[in-house]
């Protein structure tokens, strides 16, 4: 009997605390248990929401919208094999079936911005939650609003009609959303980035490189400008100009960042940070951006690295004759925009290629660069400005702003005096300045223009293949120019596990 | 908070196991010792090794060299006595009866064997699940240092498969076809009691007893959320018969790659002739290099066999047991030496185990089992995808590329003009092989302890302590003149990878079991409270740029790779609770019942236990007197079984949603720490669950001169851990969660048949299994889940191959008109796919996908046979496995038969076609039209690289001479001589191994969405060796 006493005993004390001995959390990873605390933790996740917006410049962004543009175009080797995604992108022979694509990049492009979308809706559901510095929150907030706004904008241009997540997603039921209609969409950007206005500061007081009031007002105004409500943008864009915050940098080359110097100047509105070095914040465009195949001798000039290596395949984002022919006479812009490489592997005959000249800033590592990306820069601004007026019939006031930009450029005033010649200025001006900086497709596209610009594109391509970087006797392939849409299907892998579309 | 539970743990082991020895002290029942001897009916010579239990107890002894044995028992009592070839022996003990004289009569059955489950023993013709058993002494002679390769044609249902040759990796054991979505499905390996978290593969194979696996869920339930992928348990030389005895085994010998079945790539002559026609058909000049191929007439550099050497393998151990009255002690030294048939492949296994127990009373024991090995293991990276794997880079590197320069020293890298075609450097995969240093060391501790205390007849307390300690070091360098990579130019960046693993994992089980007997009733009970806690802590550092090849330090480089580098705990516990009762009448009608709960770290907060019954019975029908009349069937049981089992497999903290703090930005060139939720949680997560019906029959004819088992199978997984895919538009890619099931069934046939007993003995041991599974449902709204190249869809066997159907290539112009088209894309010669959705062209992926079903990587069925024959002194074994209707991917195609030129080729692609009037054999297609037309035949994943992988191969024969006692002090002496690996009988031409299955990265099989693809994996070398077994 002791003996049974004893048992019970002993399997009481063995009980007692199983439930400690079965909680075992992670160590070494935080959970949401704890985390969203406190203002540290807030800061962090607004960090991490810009991140991905290193991946989008670094990697998708220029596929989506300049290599779609005739600003410029896939070189192909054909010496490589291999058929590339990218190529469908720049030809328009995107394969399509009911408003879905396979392609990768406009994959990758839709999740990377609702991965940002997501990382700021953790943000805006938790943040009123916890006490801490009412200024420091809005900063927080304002700043969540607008890198949310700018990813529906994107995702708006691209597509037109997505889903609209606004809170977390919490559990797996509540992952997959309807499509949004257009406006409804548009409606949220407008509402977000006038909000992150008020809650943002400007540039003066905002730590260099995050999002300034002034980066939400060119957002907004951006919008407007697509949505053709220029009373609007007039008002948004002369705040700007007349913040005394942002100016033209004299020399045209200077506006954009060497790798580790001219960051955030006094031009740019906002621009995606790089680093270059062993961070893992580097990025590496320029490489994406040769023309192949390039051995390690031809690369280094342009690079200026210690560590040149051969680059294969083929290359993406050269600029077309198109662009080329498009600078005026004289235009300082031109040689510090493009420039040319002779590639001794290339079967043309004429083995000089040119390449985008004005992100080429020398750096340490081979694919390891830390030049920033330009989102929005002052230059922009004015020809917004000027636009707004001119389409508000203001065609004197107008030819003031863009006379600003064309002076820089070392050009002489515009001869344009009526809206139509005004209109058209402006749109060949903006091709010119912006040139490589992604604006040239949603141009295109907001003014309506795409079968008219890219169909006649497309017809000088295929009538002269060779001009366009093939050797002699190759060409396009048979559906090069067959697709070509203002808005992309969504994206197939999506399509696959979404009830809604 | 961790502290204080660990020292609360160690109080309460230490109340149990205080309590226990108190309680030894108390002991009332009177015991006697009792003396006998056993020897054999027939020829009356004493037999050593025979096991003599009190039945119901743990007590038991066995019989020295003179066939003698002392053991303590009560009047009332009963000895049971059993030695496997003799018939088992029940003698009831009377009052004053202390000296035994008792003979054994041979029996062909081996029902009298005692044969060990989970959580204890049982007589083998009481077992009422299905289980088989091997003997260690029947593995020794195999050549192989891992125990699974020995396994390999022995056992019904289970299917081992050497994915690799890489030494000590790459088995593949799938008990009764198991497969899961993300879970593992290795079953659970059980070392002397102690459910192991490490590998197996260090385990020293000739320390090892016997091996049983536990098929049917009414053997395994009681190992519960951990049993569904079936248990093998393993028990350890113990003490045996003999004051001392002492042997020594060793072979050596050595191993090569036979020519039979390697890849046919081109030689020189016909790669320069396939790129001279390349450029010939595409209406482009032929570069210098290519315009006479006959000029290589004898100067293929075969990159391949460049890497492979003949290599030495050697195998030590000395085994020294000892017996006395109160202690029993077994010692296994062993080493093992193995160069690999890759240059700069080194394994070695150093090995000891003590296995002691000591009768301390009447009543108590205690014993102590403690095994340390160290293995040292460095093979360079050889198997997976193009870059990740050496070989498969030097199969495909030019032929007419230089190993060597003029001056006789291995070249650095090869490129020739572009124009050639040559896109690719390649560097001098030799120098990858003997340069780059990719070397594990590892430190295993294996040990138990374990008090046993008996206070009455029939009632055993048993308290164990079990720790498995595991130190693995892990270094990887490649210095500046190697690389593993095609195209990185030589010299390159330096880098290295230091890994350090340290393991520790603790069991402590409180076992009782109560045996008792009346009338013709036989019960056994068992209760069990176990607790497992296992903790892992790894620190890696990846770190690059040398200024020295000579010094691959940490502080030697410039860079430390933050990507690379991390340091991580993973940790989990187990707590559990089991029972069982085994009951019998008369030894006829048989039935157990046993049930576990599990509490598991691992499950969601609102899931948190798992409860997992079984319950069998058994019907010994020769028994019965009506149906004993047919002389020739000398046993027949029937037996049925039911039960739940689990995985647990499914990661520490799945269940938890965790943040991310590394997702820094930069902000002005400064870098600010970023942080996000990357994944969800759920708080619902549980074990995968397995209800398994096993029905089974075993015969004995002709006085069990053959004997048969049958066994039929039914299984269905439920609750399958996946990580659901989910719209990224919330921002997460998927979902852990329990969903969807899968049924198994199979039948197993086994057949035991001794076919002469004269002077020539020859005995045969066949089996054949028939493994199926459907997959019945997925997740609500999802009827596939992909994988590779494969699919798992609702209706259909797992993990199908996924892909389009090849018809053929278009012809010609008539052809390729009247049939569907890639757009933009076909052309004549061009591979021709089937449009399965009929909408008139050729699609691969999205809504209007032409992809379709196109192999199964599972077999028909599986089987194995085993031979032995014995002729007076000698004796021969030849052990065959084979596998048919299983299918491989030859993934590599998609590169070794790149018709754009740019690799070296498979033999085959001479025969592609080349024009309407020469079409070849209609495999290959035209090579005109660059990477836009071939690349279809490449990148879509299609027919053309399915190939079947049905085999038999002959694993292992062994001749054996027995030259019994040499001399005084040498007892008994065998030579052998063995050959491993002797020949492979296969249709399959995508490489040298049918058994292989290979992740793109090299390490692993590829899990069960993604199995059966065939990358170039380390080749499994044919082995010759010599061997000695002496005793002393």
């Amino acid at each position: 009997m002791k003996k049974i006493n004893i048992l019970i005993v002993m399997i009481g004390i063995m009980f007692s605390s199983c439930d400690d001995f079965l909680s075992i959390v992670p160590e070494t990873a935080l959970s949401t248990a704890t985390f969203f605390k406190q203002e540290a933790d807030f800061q962090q996740a607004v960090n991490a929401a810009y991140a991905p917006q290193r991946n989008i410049v670094n990697d998708r962004a220029w596929l989506l919208s300049e290599m779609r543009s005739d600003n410029t175009i896939y070189a192909r080797n054909i010496l490589f094999g291999a058929t590339e995604q990218q190529e469908d992108l720049s030809d328009h022979a995107l394969p399509e079936a009911d408003g879905i694509t396979s392609n990768v990049h406009v994959l990758n492009q839709y999740r990377l911005d609702y991965l940002i979308i997501s990382r700021t809706n953790q943000i805006l559901d938790q943040i009123d939650n916890v006490q801490f510095d009412e200024q420091s929150k809005n900063n927080i907030k304002g700043q969540a609003l607008f890198l949310r706004a700018y990813s529906y904008y994107e995702l708006v241009r691209y597509f037109q009609s997505v889903p609209l997540h606004l809170t977390p997603v919490q559990t797996r039921s509540e992952a997959a959303l309807p499509l949004a209609p257009e406006n409804e969409i548009y409606a949220r950007i407008i509402e977000d980035a006038q909000q992150a206005i008020t809650l943002l500061p400007n540039r003066s007081q905002q730590e260099l490189g995050r999002v300034t009031s002034g980066s939400a007002r060119m957002l907004l105004a951006d919008v407007y400008i697509t949505q053709k409500k220029w009373i609007e943008a007039e008002t948004l864009l002369a705040e700007i100009v007349n913040s005394n915050q942002y100016q033209l940098i004299a020399n045209y080359a200077d506006v954009f960042s060497e790798s580790v110097s001219n960051k955030n100047n006094l031009e740019s509105l906002y621009e995606i940070q790089f680093l270059e070095g062993a961070a893992g914040m580097a990025g590496n465009f320029l490489y994406n951006f040769m023309p192949r195949p390039i051995t390690p001798q031809e690369l280094q000039p342009i690079t200026g690295t210690s560590n040149p290596e051969p680059l294969d395949g083929q290359g993406n984002n050269i600029p077309t004759p198109d662009i080329i022919a498009a600078y005026e006479d004289g235009d300082l812009r031109k040689d510090a925009s493009i420039a040319y490489v002779e590639l001794s592997q290339s079967f043309r005959v004429d083995k000089s290629y040119p390449y985008i000249k004005k992100y080429a800033k020398e750096h340490s590592l081979h694919g390891n660069h830390g030049m920033n990306w330009p989102v929005y820069r002052y230059a922009e601004t004015l020809l917004f400005l000027a636009e707004a007026l001119n389409e508000q019939g203001k065609t004197g006031e107008a030819a003031a702003y863009l006379n600003q930009v064309r002076t820089r450029a070392g050009l002489p005033n515009t001869t344009a005096s009526s809206q139509g010649d005004m209109r058209e200025a402006i749109f060949k001006e903006r091709r010119v300045e912006l040139a490589f900086e992604n604006k040239r497709w949603f141009d295109i596209t907001r003014t309506d223009r795409v079968q008219e610009i890219i169909g006649q594109f497309g017809a000088r391509a295929l009538a002269n293949p060779q001009e366009y970087y093939y050797p002699a006797g190759a060409t396009f392939r048979p559906n090069a120019f067959t697709n070509i849409t203002k808005y992309y299907a969504l994206p197939a892998a999506e399509s696959e596990i979404t009830p809604h579309f | 908070m961790k502290k204080e539970f660990y020292s609360e743990l160690m109080r309460r082991l230490m109340a149990i196991t205080i309590a226990l020895l108190l309680g030894s002290f108390a002991s009332y029942a009177q015991t006697t010792s009792i003396q006998g001897v056993v020897k054999a009916e027939e020829d009356g010579q004493p037999i050593p090794g025979v096991t003599v239990l009190v039945k119901g107890t743990q007590r038991g002894t066995v019989t020295n060299l003179d066939g003698e044995f002392s053991i303590q028992a009560s009047p009332g009592e009963t000895l049971v006595i059993s030695f496997i070839g003799y018939a088992m022996q029940e003698v009831n003990l009377q009052e004053g009866q202390n000296n035994l004289d008792i003979s054994l009569s041979s029996s062909m059955s081996d029902l009298s064997e005692v044969v060990v489950v989970g959580y204890g023993s049982q007589l083998k013709r009481e077992i009422t699940g299905s289980v088989q058993s091997v003997s260690g002494t029947d593995l020794m002679d195999i050549p192989t240092p891992q125990l699974t390769q020995k396994l390999q044609g022995r056992l019904a249902g289970v299917q081992i498969n050497q994915t690799t040759g890489r030494p000590g990796q790459g088995m593949n054991v799938r008990i009764r076809g198991q497969v899961s979505v993300s879970a593992g499905s290795d079953p659970l390996y059980v070392v002397d009691g102690f459910p192991i978290t490490g590998d197996i593969s260090v385990l020293n194979p000739d320390e090892i007893e016997d091996i049983t696996v536990l098929k049917d869920a009414a053997s395994t339930s009681l190992y519960g959320s951990r049993a569904a992928n079936g248990v093998v348990l393993i028990t350890t030389k113990k003490g045996k018969a003999g004051e001392t005895n002492v042997s020594f085994n060793m072979y050596t010998g050595f191993q090569k790659v036979p020519m039979q079945g390697r890849l046919e790539m081109m030689d020189a002559v016909e790669f320069a002739q396939f790129k001279k026609e390349y450029f010939e058909d595409a209406g482009m000049p032929v570069p210098a290099m290519f315009q006479n191929p006959s000029q290589y007439e004898g100067q293929t550099q075969d990159w391949y066999d460049a890497l492979l050497q003949t290599a030495p393998i050697s195998n030590y151990n000395l085994t020294i047991t000892s017996n006395t009255a109160k202690s029993r002690t077994s010692i296994v030294a062993g080493l093992f030496d193995q160069n690999g048939v890759v240059l700069n492949t080194d394994y070695k296994r150093f090995s000891i185990r003590l296995n002691t127990d000591y009768d301390i009373s009447d009543k108590v024991r205690v014993g102590f089992n403690v095994a340390p090995s160290y293995v040292f293991d460095n093979t360079p990276r050889t198997d997976g995808e193009r870059g990740q794997g050496i070989l498969f880079n030097a199969l495909h590197t030019w032929p007419n590329m230089p190993i060597y320069d003029e001056a006789g020293e291995l070249t650095l890298f090869n490129r020739f003009p572009a124009e050639t075609g040559n896109i690719f450097a390649y560097p001098n995969w030799v120098r990858s092989a003997q340069e780059i240093i990719n070397e594990t060391k590892q430190t295993n501790i294996l040990t138990n302890g374990f008090v046993e205390y008996s206070p009455i007849e029939g009632l055993v307390f048993k308290s164990t302590l079990n720790a498995e300690i595991r130190s693995s070091n892990y270094l990887f360098f490649n210095p500046s003149t190697a690389t593993r990579f095609i195209n990185r130019p030589i010299p390159t960046v330096a880098e290295s990878i230091r890994d350090n693993i340290e393991d520790f994992s603790w069991l402590n089980e409180n076992l009782v079991t109560y045996t008792k007997s009346f009338s013709d009733h036989n019960f056994e009970l068992l209760g069990g409270y176990t607790n497992q806690h296992f903790r892992r802590s790894r620190t890696r550092i990846q770190a690059d740029t040398y200024s020295d090849d000579r010094l691959p330090t940490i502080q030697g480089a410039i860079n430390i790779n933050r990507g690379g580098s991390f340091s991580d705990v993973q940790e989990w516990a187990l707590t559990s609770l089991l029972s069982r009762l085994n009951y019998n009448y008369q030894g006829k009608y048989l039935l157990t019942a046993s049930v576990r709960a599990d509490g598991s770290s691992r499950f969601g907060s609102e899931n948190r236990w798992g409860v997992f019954p079984s319950i069998s019975a058994g019907w010994v029908l020769s028994d019965e007197g009506f149906l004993n009349t047919n002389e020739q069937i000398s046993f027949t049981k029937i037996r049925a079984s039911y039960g739940v089992t689990g995985n647990n497999n499914i990661g520490n903290y799945t269940q938890y949603a965790l943040i991310n703090n590394t997702i820094n930005h930069v902000f002005d060139n400064e870098v600010v720490p970023g942080a996000a939720v990357t994944s969800l949680s759920n708080s619902f997560l549980g074990w995968e669950t397995t209800r398994q019906f096993d029905i089974g029959l075993d015969l004995g004819l002709f006085d069990d001169r053959i004997q048969f088992v049958y066994d039929f199978y039914t299984k269905n997984t439920t609750n399958l851990l996946y990580n659901v895919q989910i719209p990224q538009e919330s921002g997460f890619g998927s979902f852990n969660d329990n969903i969807g099931e899968i049924k198994f069934w199979g039948h197993e046939f086994s057949i035991n048949t001794r076919n002469t007993t004269g002077a020539l003995k020859w005995t045969t041991n066949a089996n054949i299994s028939f493994n199926r599974n459907r997959v019945l449902a997925l997740a609500e709204g999802i009827d596939r889940v992909y994988g590779r190249f494969h699919i798992t869809q609702v209706g259909q066997p797992f993990g199908m191959f996924y892909g389009l159907n090849k018809l053929g290539n278009y012809m010609n112009e008539e052809d390729l008109a009247n049939s569907p088209q890639v757009p933009g894309r076909s052309t004549v010669g061009s591979i021709k796919l089937e449009d399965i959705n009929g909408d008139g062209i050729i699609t691969i992926g999205g809504d209007n996908d032409d992809r379709t079903i196109i192999g199964n990587p599972f077999p028909d069925f599986t089987y194995g046979i085993v031979n032995n024959f014995q002729y007076k002194k000698w004796d021969m074994s030849i052990v065959g496995s084979g596998s048919y209707g299983n299918e491989l991917i030859m993934r590599h195609l998609y590169s070794t038969a790149n018709l754009d030129g740019v690799f070296n080729m498979v033999r085959r692609a001479k025969d592609r076609f080349r024009s309407p009037e020469n079409p070849g054999d209609g495999f290959f297609g035209t090579t005109v039209g660059g990477g836009n037309v071939t690349g279809i035949e490449r990148d879509w994943m299609n027919s053309n690289f399915v190939a079947d992988a049905s085999f038999f191969s002959i694993k292992n024969v062994t001749l054996g001479y027995n030259a019994g006692a040499l001399t005084k002090f040498i007892k008994s002496a065998r030579f052998y001589a063995s050959i491993q690996n002797l020949y492979v009988f296969t249709n399959y031409w995508g490489g040298s191994n049918p058994e292989t299955s290979v992740q793109p990265d090299g390490q692993g099989d590829g899990g069960n969405l993604s199995q059966g693809v065939d990358l170039p994996s380390y080749p499994i070398p044919r082995t010759i060796t010599f061997g000695v077994n002496v005793n002393f």
